[in-house]
């Protein structure tokens, strides 16, 4: 099924918030701490102040600017103490706002942002997870750079587990710290009318904005609107209020005029979040039968200068069946932007490990990778007391996917003379779905048949708006193309949580279904009243009212309720989930890489993604999903990376240059999404699960696992670039 | 950027070398690396002088008695899709279809890409390296991952041109306009290392400009080649490229010319490599033995020492391809 915006898309008519222009309208820039770790001593705005086009000007010094900034934006009041204000002094990384300018054009903001002076005492930095733990670095936060004590969870006896194995490896892996970079920039188009507040904000879902917002503001609810019904990509770097937000909204009440105010794209490298470098140290027990006997993860995450933690243990611990488990983590402070949830927070990163540490017990003990993962495969979810999963489909995954992409032949063919190999490789995974707060949707049926589906969620390009269409025309008889939707609008839309954690559809559809039954109920209500028959005896189908016995229909035009009151409207909210159970889609992919090895390019030729994710919605936006995710694992695979600079802590490559992400030309030529449709009756009323993130989670390490078949080379720190490759192989050369 | 900006459109040659010559100008080109440097504040300029209303600078034409002269306002597209610099000069052809995307090559122009500033990190970020007239480089004890291995000396920048490195190998020759006149420069005197200057990486001085690029007509016997390898398939800069332009007769090279890309403050030529195999069929062994003379001398920083494998794989697989 098409997108249902697909032609605003398209055409350009979709109106994002960076697209906003309002009358008279100022354009805000902030001055950023170029300094890993600096004190502001002084901050001089007088000739900033003078300059042509400036309006306001906002800094440290402004009592409301006074604002205290949470780890969580949106947690004011819950008690917990603000962990810095919106310019603190304290600059804990490069990239901290210090100043902002709001001024007729972006060039005179920026001209402005540029002649303020500031003096900075620059501080000892540290930029490195294992140094910041070692005693005497310098501190990022008071009382050290160890988050807490280490998360532990236990089951069984590890020690045991591994004196039971036949094989027993060790490997420390390790991911880089990569960055989101979202087409659409973060920022927000803000506008005053009196004592309203009216922000166009590019986010994943408007109502975390609007309440942390008005918490920050001061400011009742009612009286601010978040809209962002289109929006340019998040992946997690924005589900959560933004200093920019907060600081156009003040620019705009001092210039009383709008403001808009979105970071640069080389802003956006550095203050709105990462995917955090993690090291992981992972021990693992298997009998020669394939059975696991133990695994022990030991996990170091860099959290940035904020607390924001991200675990990666959880597939250990789940994943597959295993008695004896220990994962231990630990989160580190450096002086770098701290990182925010993205597509599967800590689950690719664990995949990389636990999915190649698989791969190397698979080769010890003989065992085909695929038969080693169909030989631990558990019913029950392992962390959450062995309650029984509602539908598990990773052996269907493992099985099917591997018949499709020619598994065995692939596995066996010959893997080149060289210079260029080849290999594959395979990765299972599985994401821990979250629940949401109960979302509230309206479905409404007018007079002439045609409807209006009016939802909170906001649409990150996943196609979030067709599929909840979808429900409604398949529940109402609605064509599409009659079927208007209103979302992610604080002002005339109804509260649900972010687009996140793979939980849009998993959240919301049932509550769509529900209002679009209740439409539905109401209609035959109304009939029954005119028919005088009872309303259990008619049904609703192609726009018409059918009587069981079939001798009576009737038109919605000849409706008389429905003609009087135009319309029917359907309000539900979603009832409780189920928690005898345990809800976990599913995923295994496949991939197929060739290695220079004369150069160390690295080529990913083919993929193909099996994923157990519930129905299959839309199976177009559904394989867009997959593709989408499998590039982006492909980026965490072969390049992307953040690189401070160790001398003084800058980021060097804060730019779309010097970071790279794929390109067309890196995209597989062969990619296959194959959906194991398993029918789950039980994880909600549509049988649906999420894959926006399942999509991402075993990439990288499929593909890690393909350069291993095709070289003999295990390469255990991502991202496998040329340059990491030549220095493996010809380490393996001198080693012989 | 400064409060005061003018931009000037150039009717002449002249008229363009008489306006770049006052300090603080630059020249539009095709803007793919001015604007971005601009932008970054890399460096400022008060004043921009187009040049792309002087058609003589444009188009590709034959000279009489043979051979080619490309306008220095020719883009990379038309450079790459020529039908007489595929047939002719593939080398050229290959580097100008390896630059950038689609959109930068139908932008950019082949003078542009041959005066275009360094990719260096701390260059184009915000240091104050040596290059901007600071007192540090901060390669050196930073992260020099994409730094040079050859030719450094207080600056470690490579030379981020693809077409350099195959215009060197070709022995091309480039025109110079300047308020005196024209002059010739070999394409070999052309770049400048750090030891001659620090600021400049050619030998433009101010008021003149790249009319066109001289192509003499390929000896009979001639094969070409330009093999880059970067990180992804597309937008990005050698981590190392070479361009290998050689004359075959009796089965055996009679020159060569092998210049490597992404490796050192200028298009780097190799005559150790050029002699390993001049004289002699171009066998397994001559490869090899080429392929090793070219990574003689080479001084690795810290993190870029894979280019030594990387520069020695890159010839054994263009010298093998070519030896077909």
């Amino acid at each position: 099924m098409p997108r249902i915006d697909g032609y605003e898309r398209v055409s350009g008519t979709a109106v994002f918030p960076l697209d906003v222009i309002l009358p008279n309208m100022l354009y805000g820039a902030i001055l950023r701490c170029p300094h890993a770790h600096a004190t502001v001593k002084a901050v001089d705005t007088a000739k900033a102040r003078e300059m042509p086009g400036v309006h306001a000007v906002l800094t440290d010094a402004d009592p409301e600017a006074q604002i205290g900034w949470f780890s969580r934006p949106g947690s004011a009041g819950s008690g917990s103490p603000a962990l810095s204000r919106l310019f603190d002094p304290h600059c804990r990384f490069e990239g901290e706002e210090v100043a902002a300018v709001a001024a007729d054009s972006p060039q005179q903001a920026w001209d402005a942002v540029r002649a303020i002076r500031v003096e900075y005492e620059v501080l000892p930095f540290v930029s490195d997870m294992e140094a910041a733990l070692k005693p005497g670095a310098p501190d990022v936060q008071e009382g050290g750079n160890r988050m807490g004590n280490p998360r532990e969870t236990k089951r069984g006896d590890v020690e045991k587990g591994f004196a039971e194995a036949d094989v027993v490896l060790e490997e420390t892996y390790r991911t880089s710290c990569d960055i989101h970079t979202c087409v659409e920039a973060h920022g927000s188009v803000v506008q005053w009318d009196g004592d309203r507040l009216t922000v166009w904000d590019t986010n994943q879902g408007p109502f975390p904005i609007q309440a942390a917002l008005a918490g920050a503001l001061r400011m009742p609810l009612s009286k601010v609107r978040v809209i962002s019904s289109y929006m340019g990509g998040g992946f997690g770097s924005k589900l959560n209020l933004g200093k920019y937000s907060v600081i156009a909204a003040l620019m705009a009440r001092k210039a009383a005029r709008p403001v808009k105010l979105f970071l640069t794209r080389e802003e956006t490298f550095l203050a709105v979040g990462n995917r955090p470098a993690h090291i992981m140290k992972l021990k693992a027990g298997v009998k020669k039968d394939g059975t696991l006997t133990a695994l022990q993860l030991t996990g170091v995450g860099e959290m940035g200068a904020y607390p924001a933690a991200t675990a990666v243990g959880y597939q250990v611990g789940d994943l597959y069946k295993c008695p004896n488990v220990r994962i231990e983590e630990t989160m580190a402070y450096i002086n770098a932007g701290p990182n925010r949830a993205f597509r599967a927070p800590g689950f690719p990163q664990c995949s990389w490990a636990l999915e190649q540490m698989m791969d190397a017990l698979a080769e010890k003990i003989g065992m085909d990778p695929v038969d080693l993962r169909l030989k631990n495969i558990s019913t029950v979810c392992q962390m959450d007391n062995n309650k029984p999963y509602t539908s598990t489909g990773l052996r269907e995954c493992l099985s099917e996917g591997a018949r499709a992409f020619n598994w065995k032949e692939s596995r066996s063919r010959p893997k080149g003379e060289g210079p260029w190999v080849r290999g594959v490789g395979v990765a299972g995974g599985m994401w821990g779905s979250q629940n949401g707060p109960p979302a509230t949707v309206i479905v409404k049926l007018y007079a002439d048949g045609s409807a209006n589906l009016n939802m909170g969620a906001a649409d990150l390009g996943t196609g979030t708006k067709t599929v909840m269409a979808m429900i409604v025309a398949e529940e109402l008889g609605v064509p599409m193309d009659r079927i208007q939707v209103e979302n992610a609008d604080t002002g005339n839309t109804q509260f649900t949580s972010q687009s996140g954690g793979s939980k849009t559809v998993y959240v919301d559809s049932p509550a769509v279904r529900a209002a679009a039954l209740e439409v539905k109920s109401s209609l035959l209500d109304m009939a029954a009243a005119q028919l005088k028959v009872p309303a259990a005896d008619l049904n609703f189908k192609d726009g018409e009212i059918l009587a069981e016995t079939g001798t009576q229909r009737l038109a919605l035009r000849d409706l008389r309720q429905l003609q009087m009151q135009q319309a029917v409207v359907g309000v539900a909210v979603r009832g409780p989930v189920q928690s005898d159970k345990v809800v976990r889609p599913f995923v295994t992919h496949f991939a197929e890489v060739e290695v220079n090895t004369r150069t160390g390019e690295v080529r990913v030729v083919r993929m193909l993604a099996a994923h157990d994710s519930g129905r299959v919605m839309n199976l177009l936006t559904y394989r867009n999903q997959v593709f989408g995710g499998f590039i982006m694992g492909l980026g965490l695979a072969t390049m992307e990376r953040r690189i401070l600079d160790p001398v003084t802590g800058k980021m060097a490559n804060a730019n779309w240059h010097d970071y790279k992400i794929p390109t067309a030309k890196d995209v597989p030529a062969q990619m296959t999404v194959l959906p194991i449709d398993l029918h789950d009756t039980e994880c909600n009323t549509t049988g649906t699960k999420g894959i926006g993130e399942p999509a991402m989670i075993p990439s990288a390490a499929a593909i890690a696992n393909a350069f291993y078949h095709a070289t003999g080379v295990r390469i255990t720190a991502a991202p496998i670039t040329p340059s990491q490759v030549l220095t493996l192989l010809a380490e393996r050369k001198t080693k012989g | 950027m400064s409060a005061k900006f003018s931009y000037q459109r150039a009717v002449s040659i002249k008229d363009a070398a008489e306006a770049t010559g006052r300090p603080g100008t630059r020249i539009l080109a095709g803007g793919t690396d001015l604007l971005g440097c601009l932008r970054d504040g890399v460096f400022q300029t008060n004043r921009l002088v187009s040049i792309n209303n002087i058609k003589e600078l444009k188009g590709i034409r034959s000279r009489p008695g043979g051979g080619w002269r490309i306008g220095a306002l020719t883009t990379l597209t038309e450079v790459a899709e020529h039908r007489q610099i595929l047939e002719s000069y593939p080398v050229l052809a290959q580097a100008a279809a390896s630059v950038a995307t689609p959109q930068l090559r139908n932008q950019g122009t082949l003078g542009g890409n041959l005066c275009q500033r360094p990719r260096c990190w701390y260059f184009r970020g915000q240091f104050q390296c040596r290059r901007k007239g600071g007192e540090t480089c901060f390669a050196e004890a930073g992260q020099s991952l994409y730094h040079g291995i050859f030719g450094a000396s207080q600056c470690y920048i490579v030379h981020p041109s693809d077409t350099a490195p195959a215009l060197v190998a070709l022995d091309a020759k480039v025109s110079i306009a300047g308020r005196r006149g024209t002059r010739l420069v070999p394409m070999s005197s052309f770049f400048v290392l750090p030891k001659d200057s620090l600021v400049k990486e050619n030998v433009l001085e101010p008021g003149e400009l790249i009319t066109e690029i001289l192509l003499d007509a390929p000896l009979t016997g001639t094969r070409s080649t330009y093999r880059k390898v970067r990180e992804r398939a597309s937008f990005d800069f050698a981590l190392a490229s070479a361009a290998v332009v050689l004359v075959m007769a009796e089965g055996k090279v009679r020159t060569a010319r092998i210049v490597l890309g992404g490796v050192a403050p200028a298009p780097w030529r190799s005559t150790e490599a050029e002699k390993a195999v001049v004289g002699k069929p171009l066998d397994a062994a001559a490869v090899a033995a080429a392929a090793e003379a070219a990574v003689k001398g080479a001084v690795p920083m810290a993190d870029n020492g894979y280019k030594v494998p990387l520069v020695r794989g890159i010839l054994e697989e263009t010298l093998t391809a070519l030896s077909a």
